[in-house]
């Protein structure tokens, strides 16, 4: 058999210089850390994120000065025991090689973030999708937009209680969607009868 | 918009003619003496235009929309529209089995297919905890690198094309043909080949691969020389590259740029040599990288890739291993055909995966490869069940794009066209 | 001459010009159209204007540059040097739509794009016609969601649908192929 381990296995925890940065410079904003598959994540409160990630891209033992991404995560069944979006950023480190895992998490009925743009320039693209798939408001961000929807779409698409739907595949036993109007059964949406 | 008068006098070699100066009356209102030979400039305002380029331009490469704000010929503020491409992959990827996704994924950066599967399958083998044996290592990394030269073959043709070059365009999509004939001798399929998948391959290579391959990487080479002789020090090339659309390192950070334009800016970082995924630590191969972030140095970062691709190629196949493609782990991919008429084990493995999907445990993993654009990142957030929960993509494409703004303002309006090539974007990829 | 038995000469058409016939030598086969030959020697060759504006119009389609996604680039491939497309006259691909009488929608029509295509396929002026290419634009192709537009009829009339994702381009050309004899049962006149 000749499997080897990947290179992965042998590679240290990612995200772990920037959790020991965190917890020792500003431990007032983590409020958990999680380590798991070789990835650590740490939970700031929301109030301190920008804080802690102009910490971590400025401090000379973090330098994570590229902006890989922003996203969010919708579990709408922890409310009402945990929020219920987590909202991830990802940065990276070119010179120590390594990336960390931030998450903010907030509550439907107060979805706002306080922005990362003027941390991240790359921040802003990253945001406004968010916003667009997601329904987070990034508070302060100079224009929090649609990117990716048409401007009057209605409904964030991403959000698990968005029912994705193009149209019904006609099979037989369904095989009156596919039907013109006049020929669709009385009562059925999009009938003429 | 400034106005602009021609130099004063007739055209050298013609008598004057005082009486039919046709710009005498706008002289004189504009009070432009008339014996003088240079041009003054009269700002008469400071309106800019504003153009639209785009959706459906040839050189925006896909469906990308610019509203240019222009002040004569020179861009003072660009604002792309994206979202023109959007499909919904990460919403599908939800409602779909991990194997249903690798299909998916091919989709999304569509001139490199296989790195999409291979990031998406390293992602879920991270997840999972398995290992692919090392002859699925080896081809994985020949795919993918092959993937890398068709990509920037389509980058190179498709960028000289819009700066007026039609040449290249023909000879790349010739070498582009030998790769897509490969890559349909393995799976069955020119482009989306969905070969690269969750535990390893689709199955192993057939035995054509290897000549196939060997072509490839002979006359590769030499092709390549072609093209830098056509291109490289060509005047009109360098003076329309060279100094333009500049992002200095500061800057690609910032936007989160990766891949060529983050090491034509000068910093060697590749995906494949820093945090090497699949065994590329085991070949030798360089990082080209640029001095002063312009779309030329770009450009050469691009032709050196390739043949750096040519090399890890020629490594990967010499010293390919024997042994299987698969992992061994049977709740993740498929069993051989012939196991399944001798094992009742096997069919009901089969069985399940086929119809309901192998399972993976809860958490959050992020992987990401190198892809020809960048940094290619997928974020699987998974709930225990057979469908990821939430697969997040992080395209190099997205970030790149967002850099397009700072990069051409103050640039003149032709060479937007120049700087949008020297990125490589791909609307499948920024919009996904 | 003499050829071996039972084999047939073709000519460059591929047409018969000589049989082998046993111990009698070769005989020669008179070509069809012997006509139609004096004609074209003569130089007069009879037709009807509707045939001559509809060879005119298939042998010459330009199609505009449409190319959206993943199609767009077996398009391009199409385009080049191996599938070549200008043996068909269809190799001038217009980046201007009002220069264009062929849209060839290839690749998936998301929903902010699906009033830009409506606009570029009304700019284009008549005659045209439409080749959904791929899976997406004929139907949805594999993205049954809320983004994507399920099927490029629902928002411009098509001529010749090809599945495939992304068709291979031989089956582009067939589908060129498909809409040229397709122009050729258009009636069509001096008047448009």
């Amino acid at each position: 058999m000749t499997t080897t381990p990947t290179s992965d296995s042998a590679r240290p925890v990612s995200g772990a210089r920037a959790a020991r940065l965190l917890a020792a410079k500003i431990p007032h904003a983590v409020l958990r850390r999680d380590e798991a598959y070789g990835e650590e994540t740490v939970y700031v409160a929301r109030e301190h994120i920008v804080e802690a990630c102009t910490l971590l891209r400025d401090d000379p033992d973090g330098l994570y000065r590229l902006a890989v991404m922003v996203t969010a995560v919708d579990w709408p069944d922890r409310e009402p025991d945990e929020p219920r979006f987590d909202i991830v950023y990802q940065l990276r480190s070119l010179q120590y090689n390594d990336w960390c895992r931030l998450v903010v998490q907030v509550t439907e009925d107060d979805a706002h973030v306080p922005t990362m743009e003027k941390v991240f320039a790359g921040m802003d693209w990253h945001e406004r999708e968010c916003f667009d798939l997601m329904g987070i408001i990034f508070d302060g961000h100079h224009g929090l937009k649609r990117i990716l929807m048409p401007e009057d779409w209605e409904g964030h698409p991403l959000r698990k209680d968005y029912v994705s739907f193009g149209e019904p595949v006609a099979f037989t036993h369904n095989i009156e969607w596919a039907l013109p109007a006049q020929e669709r059964p009385p009562g059925m949406p999009g009938s003429a009868r | 918009m400034a106005a602009i008068l021609p130099p004063s006098g007739p055209p050298p070699g013609l008598p004057p003619h005082e009486e039919d100066d046709p710009f005498a009356p706008a002289r004189a209102l504009l009070n432009v003496p008339t014996e003088l030979d240079t041009v003054e400039l009269v700002e008469i305002g400071q309106d800019t235009m504003e153009l639209n380029m785009g959706p459906q331009h040839p050189s925006t490469h896909g469906v990308l929309r610019l509203v240019l704000e222009l002040d004569g010929e020179v861009v003072r503020e660009c604002r792309p529209d994206i979202g023109f491409l959007h499909t919904g992959f990460e919403k599908s990827f939800e409602s779909h089995t991990y194997q249903q996704c690798i299909p998916l994924t091919d989709r999304m950066d569509y001139l490199a297919p296989p790195i999409n599967n291979f990031g998406f399958s390293l992602a879920v083998e991270k997840l999972l905890g398995i290992d692919v044996p090392l002859r699925g290592q080896y081809i994985r990394v020949i795919m993918a690198e092959l993937a890398r030269l068709g990509s920037h073959l389509v980058w190179f043709g498709t960028h000289a094309l819009d700066l007026g070059a039609t040449t290249p365009f023909l000879y790349a999509w010739r070498e582009r043909e030998h790769i897509l004939d490969i890559n349909e001798l393995v799976s069955g399929v020119r482009m989306m080949t969905s070969f690269i998948r969750v535990g390893g391959l689709m199955a192993d290579v057939p035995d054509e691969f290897g000549p196939m391959v060997e072509q490839v990487v002979n006359t590769f080479p030499r092709r390549i020389d072609e093209y830098e002789l056509l291109i490289t020090k060509n005047p009109i090339w360098v003076e329309r590259t060279r100094g333009l659309g500049v992002l200095t390192v500061e800057d690609c950070l910032q936007y989160g740029a990766t891949g060529p334009v983050l090491r034509g800016s000068g910093i060697p970082y590749d995906l494949r040599k820093a945090q090497p995924y699949s065994s590329y630590d085991h070949f030798d191969f360089d990082i080209p990288i640029g001095s002063r972030g312009d779309v030329y140095d770009r450009y050469l970062c691009r032709m050196q890739e390739m043949r750096e691709s040519v090399k890890i190629i020629r490594q990967a196949y010499k010293n390919l291993p024997g042994g299987p493609v698969n992992t061994s782990d049977r709740k993740v991919a498929l069993p051989p055909r012939n196991e399944i008429n001798t094992s009742m084990e096997s069919l009901i493995h089969h069985f399940k995966l086929v119809t309901e999907g192998f399972r993976t445990p809860k958490g959050q993993v992020y992987h990401a490869v190198e892809s020809p654009r960048g940094e290619l990142g997928f974020y699987i957030v998974s709930d225990g069940g057979n469908t990821p929960y939430r697969c997040k993509v992080r395209a190099p494409s997205f970030s790149n794009l967002s850099a397009l703004p700072h990069m051409v303002r103050g640039e003149l309006i032709a060479d937007v066209v120049a700087v949008i090539g020297s990125i490589d974007i791909v609307l499948g990829d920024v919009d996904r | 001459m003499t050829i071996p038995e039972n084999r047939t000469l073709l000519g460059p058409d591929g047409s018969a010009i000589l049989r082998a016939q046993g111990d009698a030598g070769a005989i020669p086969i008179p070509r069809a159209g012997a006509a139609e030959r004096t004609a074209v020697q003569t130089g007069v060759i009879t037709t009807t204007i509707s045939k001559v504006i509809q060879w005119g119009r298939y042998s010459s389609i330009w199609p505009a540059l449409f190319g959206l996604a993943c199609c767009a680039i077996e398009m391009m491939a199409v385009g080049n040097s191996r599938y070549d497309m200008s043996r068909f006259g269809a190799e001038v691909f217009r980046a201007s739509p009002r220069q264009a009488d062929l849209m060839i929608v290839s690749g998936r029509v998301a929903q902010k794009m699906a009033p830009v295509l409506r606009q570029i396929y009304d700019q284009m002026p008549e005659p045209k016609w439409v080749i959904s290419m791929g899976a997406c634009a004929s139907c949805g192709g594999i993205f049954n969601n809320y983004a994507i537009v399920q099927g490029v009829d629902k928002i411009v009339p098509v001529d010749v649908y090809v599945p495939g994702c992304p068709p291979r381009p031989e089956s582009l050309l067939d589908a060129v192929v498909k809409l040229q004899k397709k122009i050729g049962q258009e009636p069509a006149s001096l008047r448009g």
